[in-house]
Order: structure tokens, then sequence, then C-alpha cells
């Protein structure tokens, strides 16, 4: 019986190039893609219809969850830890070098001052969001306003280091009563801080994707 | 490295003989493509596009105490919106007048709809204005005027003192999402001054929780 003839060249094609390709793409990927930061609360934005884009630093959130809990969050790093030591101080509290790295990265804060020192000496982000749980955020009341603090505090120690005021951000989840975003607003609002254009963040409506 | 000679193939046979060794060195790509592209299917489906945008809001600070305060706005061509529980929404216009008011008007009603509706009942009211908004869009998308001139018409007309005006006043039971939803509602139905409220006057909360009653 005669063999089927086969063509004489090797059917196997050179992959090399492919394999070039894909992995360049896989690098691409991988480097440009950026992790969603490890978030210590979970707000759920309302969508709007606006096309502005988010500030990517020089922005200090403030976040308030469905639960009402208000939290507070900074983009700069730098500013961050002279937040900590600034606040620290108030109730003698002196992060070490260690603790000061974590908090420059640990995204949405959200304890009474006085905890601090707690949250910061644990090194899970599971275990900080426990702990994070057992509070109701950062205190707003009258008696007791942290809030204001933190603004006032991250507000003046940017200014001084950039002379300019750094973008308000207020992400509040959808399922939030207005009645405790607007006790943030009139925090906002309150002689001293007087903030009276800020953004709020939102996700960008499904038809406009 | 980028190209791995092929051994056992016809010709070259002369050239053969130099080399140490007879073996082909040629690697099988196919496994490392089959990786490379899974990784490369791996990160693009994992990826989402988590887009966030910002809505720029201006709340005016109140005066200081010992300054008198701003005169208040004329509310004749004003709509007041109040927000409230299960995304209703409850409407008035003009002027608030509550029942037996010493100026002798008929004490203020209000009426019902919900955020599937209330575009159109905005667009309706307001449909003079936003017929110069899209007349002046066209003029730009045709390039007839320059992008500065566009901002500042579309200002100047949703400035129009004629317009609608907007309050929208939320009540202890509203959502945050009620209000992102209602001042997207403004952009949409080009009104241009609108205020929002926390506080309800209390007839107006008195009237309002009459009208929740009967939901």
């Amino acid at each position: 019986m005669s063999k089927l003839k086969m063509p004489k060249g090797s059917p196997s094609l050179d992959m090399t190039p492919m394999v070039d390709l894909a992995f360049l793409l896989v690098t691409f990927f991988m480097l440009t893609a950026q992790f969603r930061p490890e978030e210590a609360v979970a707000v759920d934005t309302p969508s709007s219809m606006s096309e502005s884009a988010i500030p990517v630093d020089n922005m200090m959130t403030i976040l308030v969850d469905s639960g009402g809990h208000v939290f507070w969050d900074m983009t700069d790093k730098k500013v961050r830890q002279a937040v900590l030591l600034e606040l620290g101080k108030r109730v003698n509290y002196a992060p070490t070098e260690e603790e000061l790295n974590r908090f420059a990265n640990v995204g949405p804060v959200g304890v009474p001052i006085q905890q601090l020192n707690n949250l910061l000496a644990m090194d899970s982000g599971v275990e900080r969001k426990e702990f994070t749980l057992k509070f109701e955020g950062i205190p707003t009341d009258s008696t007791n306003n942290q809030l204001r603090d933190w603004i006032t505090v991250t507000r003046n120690i940017f200014y001084n280091d950039a002379g300019q005021n750094p973008i308000i951000a207020l992400k509040a989840d959808g399922n939030t009563n207005y009645s405790k975003v607007a006790e943030v607003i009139r925090i906002f609002q309150s002689p001293g801080i007087q903030i009276s254009k800020f953004k709020m963040i939102t996700d960008l409506e499904e038809s406009r994707l | 490295m980028a190209q791995v000679p092929e051994g056992g193939g016809g010709g070259g046979g002369r050239h053969e003989k130099k080399r140490a060794k007879k073996g082909s060195t040629h690697v099988d790509m196919t496994p490392m493509v089959d990786l490379a592209f899974l990784l490369l299917t791996f990160f693009i489906l994992t990826t989402t596009m988590y887009r966030p945008s910002t809505l720029q809001m201006t709340f005016p600070v109140p005066p200081p105490p010992d300054q008198p305060p701003p005169p208040p706005t004329p509310l004749d061509n004003a709509i007041t919106l109040l927000l409230t529980k299960n995304d209703q929404i409850f409407y008035y216009y003009g002027q608030f007048y509550a029942e037996g008011n010493p100026e002798g008007k008929p004490a203020t009603t209000l009426e019902r709809t919900d955020f599937s509706k209330v575009q159109k009942l905005l667009v309706e009211r307001n449909k003079e204005t936003i017929a110069q908004l899209n007349d002046l869009a066209k003029q730009f998308n045709e390039k007839k005027i320059t992008e500065e001139e566009y901002l500042a018409k579309r200002r100047e007309i949703k400035g129009t003192s004629r317009n609608l005006k907007a309050i929208i006043k939320t009540d202890g039971e509203a959502k945050y999402r009620n209000m992102i939803d209602m001042v997207d509602e403004m952009d949409i139905s080009g009104i241009g001054s609108y205020g929002v409220l926390d506080s309800l006057k209390a007839q107006e909360q008195a009237l309002l929780d009459a009208a929740k009653a009967t939901l």
C-alpha cells in the first residue's frame, strides 16, 4: 500500500512570536491593572449622569456607609501620616514607624481617635475590619465631633504643604438616610470649616457606559 | 533566543556535521501559548471597569448669625419636591400656604409622583428652557459657536429668573440615592437654580405625614 503523501515541511508552526505577543499582553494587563484598594467599608454609591472623572490625588474623602457610620480617607500618603501624628498627640499616642506606614495604606478609617492605637496595632486587614465594626464610625455628635478634627487637621496639614485646599469628596451609600448625609454636610458648612463646594462620588449610570 | 533552529529538517546536511549535538533543540511552544492566553483571558475577564464619577455640588455656607439673612428668593415660579420613604415624591408649586393663613390664600395641597414620572413633569413645566438649551446645543454641534460661548450662554439660559426653580426637601426617611437621582433630574430638565434642604417646615411635615398615611 502506498502511503499518503505528506507535505515535506514540518507542520508545526513557530509559536515563538505568539508567545511573545501573549506574554506582552499579560504583562501589560498585570502592570496597568490597579487592584481596588481593600476597603474597610463597603459603600454602594448611587449612580448619576455626571461624567466628570474622579481625581486621583489631593483628595480627602468622607465616606458614609449604609448604616450611617462616617469614615475618613485621604489619597496623599505623607498627609495621612502627618494627620495621624497630629491626631495621635491629642490622645497621647505616638505611632511607631511601622504603624505610620500601615496607616498610610489602610484606606478609609472609621474609629474614634482614642482607638487608633488599637486599630493600627493589628496587622491583618480582616482583623482591622472586624475591629472597626465594633464602633459607630467617626463620632459626629455635637459634644464629641471628631469628624471636625479630622477635616480641620487634614486641611491644615495639606494647606501648609501644598498651599491650597485639598479636594473634598463625599462618598455615601445610596441607601443611607439622607438626614445622616445632611449632618455631614452641615459639618462641612459649619464655622471654621466652611466647605461649600465638594464632589459627591457616584457611579456612572449604566446607560452611559 | 528568538529563533530556535529546527533540526532534522531537509537540507543543510553539510553544515550539520559541524554540530556537536544532533538532537533537535526545538521546544514545543504550544503549552506555553496555552498558559499565556489562559492568563491573558483570566486578567481580561476578572478586570472590572471600576469607573466612579463625581457630581460637583455647592451647598452655600449659611451667613454668620450676626449678619442679616439674605432676602428670600421669590417662589412664584418654583416647584418644591418633598422626597420621602419608598422613593415617593410629593410636590407643590409656588409659595407654601398653611391652612388658615393670614394672607387668605387657599391652602397648599400636595401632589404625588415618583421617580418614573417626575422627569416628564419637570420637562413639561420647563419646556421653553429645554428648547432653548437644545437649540444652543445644536448650534454648538454644528460648530457655529465656540465651547466657551456655549457654556456661557448655557449658564445664561439656565440662570434666567423666569425659569422653573426647584427646592428639593427631604424628610427623615428619604435615602441619599433619592437626593442624587433628583439632582440628576434637575440636570436633565434644565433647571439651573435648585437647592437641597433636609428640613421641612412644621406645617409641611404635617401635610406630608398626612399624605404618607394615605399610601
